[in-house]
């Protein structure tokens, strides 16, 4: 590989075309030494190579039930998840698709249960249907007594969290059959003498699943290409005419936000630039300027790397997430912390944008673990004997905007406070998978 | 430019309500004027040239040199009225304001001024319709116009009066060669000093009615021009005219330019030399073993204190923060880490409250400081000094008394200076940022330590002195 690497560099593009060729593992470990090589990194990168790499994992790896299946995400994902811990949104697919399985696996598990007992005792409770509910709750609770633990093995990953959730979701299920399902199913007992059973009819569900869930991650793979839209359908709302914004090192999606506020809005832009690289001298964001000054904004460039000197004049700080974790830090560019609190410090409002599929379940243990650091080399030249012998030179290329500095997240699905976020984490991801990346490949 | 304003106002009580829209007219007369000389020179190739041509005036007597200055003057003053009738409506209001304030001893101020100022950035579009060939400077920001900007003058463009020493000492604070507080107070001084030395006092008036207005003002207008003049220096030139004006009329030339020429001395030796001397002493005693310092980018002040800790014997080590767009840490760590101190070079703002996590206490230098507390000092400081308060970390501010400014600031749009050499039709920069008494804990000043709510009362102690 290194021989490949020399010609060219490699990046999404090319991985992504060289995904069909490719036996799977290889695939995967080309992504994992990518990952590490940081030859893909940022997060709409990084989350559409993980979703492309999970959707090649179902539709080409071995598994025979949905434990399987769940083990064999789950495994891949922990490679990837490892090979770049900064990266929160890897987990984050992984988890997406994880959840999907199980859905999909419920609702498989549910037809046929319900469907099951119904051919072979024919039609009590169908002809009965929703009128005796009590009735048709002992019948099915009798009926389903050895079905429940069938279906139990392909979530026995993490066999005390799974009671939970699944009880939850029965409970919101309206299938009757299902919520008497969990009271003899809890004991574990027949779990191993049902595993056979399930075989019997596992191939064609394990097709249904599989093109079920390949569509699941199709759908996600286009909600990622279509954030930085419905992002900026909420531009309008935020900018104002008049506004100074502030932004600091624009991703795409800021970028796109603000143009879209642009075509109907006269404001000022304020863009704070990375420091300047040793012999590079190109204008920064040359592209953006160029849009925003066709469309008639003032935009500006600002080379200081404490903004609080232009607090007094700003109205809006927009800051690109990378990642938002749990209890609402956002991860971003490094100085983007300093900025935010600057905001804070002027009542500024800071206003972050990311995608919904940014928004990580972990809560890192402390702000330094999520920084990133850069390579010094490119402020300190190496030549510099003097200061590489005796400085110890540290460069931070990501940090964490602590929680309490934002005031509002711009996310696809609207626009939130930090206590909504919580909510919005349960919608996404299944409490057994948010800890995935920590299980154990021996544990299962 | 507000700083001007406010100095010459003790000294001379008719121009002190010279409001920017006077200098805009002025500005723009004496543009148009310009645009006939040659100024294609650049400000470098030139300095070796200003060796020659003011020498050869030098030879003339000084009683010849000043009639050749008037008639000068009075030839330009002419040229511009004319260009002020001609150009009309723009600086109509103006003249009769302008000329009020003329009366005498106003007027060369004036003119020095204007031909030093001329480049105000909001007299540009007042003078656009004859497009000036002169280098385009990029244009600020709107909502940036009203802060001022250090500014290459070409010497020819100078006015005549400004003293060869004073000259080189323009072009050094215009270039940044010069960039401190302190450092160009000394040698704004210094090179009075010259001044105060090449002067005779022409037949029929005195030392201290004439120097200040005719001599001294012509000089300051040139060094405002060339860079906004920073607070210590007001303060300075302050002091200096109550000196200048204390002078004994009957005093003969010779002592007279003596007596100020020690107490010069004695100035810089005790707002400067013994200040520094004092304050780097009092912070180094600050230092314990086993303490992280931390710092931002470079001020003589901090690595005098560091170094004068570690020849203490005291151990401890040092986070360099640095200027990620003028990186002046480099060789202040450098030093540091010369000196067997271990140095930690932290490139930009990035992870900054990771950075002050081992941290025991911020060492930073002030360029001045406001009488509501507040600190200016390098843009970024106050970034700094908000994460270190919000960590419950020490932050302490090294500033001579001469920075202190009776002046208010609450926030840094008020007094700041845009850089020159950064400022490009895309880029731009200021250069200072104003950090609120609360980010501070103490302030080590020569006259001890204080909170930066004492300093009102430091401003009133020395006002005293």
């Amino acid at each position: 590989m290194p021989s490949a690497v020399a010609g060219y560099a490699p990046n999404l593009d090319k991985y992504l075309k060289s995904l069909k060729g490719q036996p799977l593992e290889l695939s995967i470990e080309n992504l994992v030494s990518l990952l590490k090589r940081r030859q893909i990194k940022g997060a709409e990168p990084c989350a559409v190579a993980t979703a492309h790499i999970i959707l090649q994992v179902v539709a080409r790896s071995k598994w025979q039930n949905v434990d399987g299946l769940l083990d064999n995400v789950s495994r891949v994902g922990r490679k990837l998840v490892t090979a770049a811990p900064t990266e929160l949104v890897i987990g984050n697919i992984v988890r997406r698709v994880l959840g999907l399985i199980r859905d999909e696996a419920a609702e498989d598990r549910n037809e046929p249960q319900s469907e099951d007992p119904s051919d072979g005792h024919a039609t009590p409770t169908d002809a009965v249907p929703n009128s005796t509910v009590a009735k048709q709750d002992s019948a099915g609770g009798y009926l389903n007594n050895s079905p429940g633990p069938q279906s139990r093995p392909g979530l026995i990953v993490s066999q005390s969290s799974v009671n939970i959730p699944k009880s939850l979701f029965h409970l919101l299920s309206a299938s009757p059959p299902a919520d008497s399902d969990h009271a003899p199913g809890s004991p574990f007992a027949g779990s191993g003498t049902s595993t056979p059973q399930h075989h019997k009819n596992s191939s064609s569900q394990v097709h249904a699943l599989r093109s079920e869930v390949i569509d699941g991650i199709e759908e996600i793979k286009d909600e990622i290409s279509q954030v930085d839209d419905q992002i900026a359908a909420l531009a309008d709302v935020q900018i104002h005419s008049g506004d100074y914004l502030l932004v600091h090192r624009p991703s795409p999606t800021v970028e796109r936000f603000i143009l879209r506020a642009a075509v109907k809005r006269k404001f000022t832009v304020l863009i704070v630039t990375e420091p300047p690289r040793k012999h590079l001298a190109e204008v920064q964001h040359a592209s953006f300027r160029k849009k925003l000054s066709a469309a008639k904004i003032t935009v500006v460039n600002i080379l200081n790397g404490g903004l609080m000197a232009y607090m007094a004049r700003v109205d809006k700080v927009i800051l690109g997430a990378k990642a938002i974790v749990a209890n609402g830090g956002v991860i971003s560019d490094a100085g983007a912390a300093a900025i935010a609190r600057a905001a804070k410090e002027s009542g500024n409002a800071v206003i972050v944008l990311g995608g919904i599929y940014k928004l990580s379940p972990e809560t890192p243990f402390g702000e330094d673990e999520v920084i990133e650091w850069a390579d010094p080399s490119s402020y300190v030249d190496f030549a510099d004997g003097q200061l590489v012998g005796s400085v110890d030179i540290r460069t931070a290329a990501t940090e964490m905007v602590p929680a309490d500095l934002i005031d509002t997240y711009v996310t696809n699905l609207g626009t939130h406070t930090r206590d909504h976020l919580s909510t919005l984490i349960a919608d996404h991801y299944k409490p057994e998978d948010i800890d995935f990346h920590l299980w154990d490949d021996a544990r299962r | 430019m507000a700083t001007e304003a406010n100095t010459s106002a003790p000294a001379e009580p008719p121009q002190a309500p010279h409001a920017p829209e006077t200098q805009t007219a002025q500005t723009t007369t004496e543009k148009s004027q310009k645009e006939t000389q040659p100024t294609d020179q650049k400000a470098k190739g030139e300095q070796p040239a200003k060796g020659g041509e003011p020498a050869g005036e030098k030879k003339l007597s000084g009683a010849e040199l000043k009639k050749k200055a008037k008639e000068e003057k009075a030839a330009r003053r002419a040229q511009a009225k004319a260009a002020q009738t001609s150009q009309g409506q723009p600086s109509g209001g103006q003249e009769g304001a302008g000329d009020g304030g003329k009366g005498g001893k106003g007027k060369p101020k004036q003119d020095g001024q204007a031909g030093g100022q001329h480049k105000g950035h909001h007299a540009k579009p007042a003078a656009a319709a004859p497009v000036v060939p002169k280098e385009v400077k990029p244009a600020v920001p709107e909502c940036f116009g009203h802060l001022s900007m250090a500014r290459r003058i070409n010497i020819t463009q100078a006015d005549k009066d400004v003293d060869p020493a004073v000259l080189v000492l323009g072009q050094h604070m215009s270039t940044f060669a010069l960039s401190d507080s302190i450092t160009r107070l000394e040698a704004t001084l210094y090179a009075f000093k010259k001044v105060i030395d090449s002067y005779t006092t022409p037949i029929g008036t005195t030392f201290s009615r004439h120097f200040t207005s005719h001599v001294l003002n012509p000089q300051i207008d040139y060094l405002t021009a060339c860079r906004p003049m920073c607070f210590s220096m007001g303060n300075a030139i302050r002091w200096l005219k109550l000196q200048i004006s204390k002078i004994d009329i009957d005093l003969p030339d010779l002592e007279a330019k003596k007596l100020l020429c020690e107490s010069i001395d004695n100035f810089i030796h005790e707002r400067v030399t013994l200040a520094d001397f004092v304050i780097a002493n009092t912070a180094a005693e600050l230092i314990e073993d086993d303490q992280v310092v931390l710092t931002y980018a470079h001020h003589h002040l901090v690595q005098r204190a560091l170094l004068q800790a570690q020849e203490q014997g005291k151990q401890f080590s040092v986070v360099l923060i640095d200027d990620a767009f003028e990186r002046v840490g480099v060789e202040h760590s450098k030093a540091l880490a010369a000196a067997g101190i271990p140095v930690t070079y932290v490139s930009d703002l990035g992870a900054l409250r990771s950075n002050l996590r081992d941290v025991s206490v911020v060492l930073v230098a002030a360029e001045a400081m406001f009488s509501n507390g507040a600190m200016y000092a390098r843009s970024g400081t106050c970034d700094i000094a908000m994460a270190a308060k919000d960590l419950g970390i020490q932050v302490v501010a090294l500033c001579e008394t001469i920075n202190f400014t009776e002046r208010v600031s609450i926030d840094s749009l008020t007094y700041n200076e845009i850089d020159p050499e950064r400022l490009s039709d895309v880029g731009f920069r200021l250069l200072f940022d104003t950090t609120r008494d609360r980010y501070i804990s103490t302030i080590i000043t020569e006259l001890g330590n204080a909170s930066p709510t004492a300093v009102p009362a430091i401003l009133r102690k020395l006002e005293e002195l």
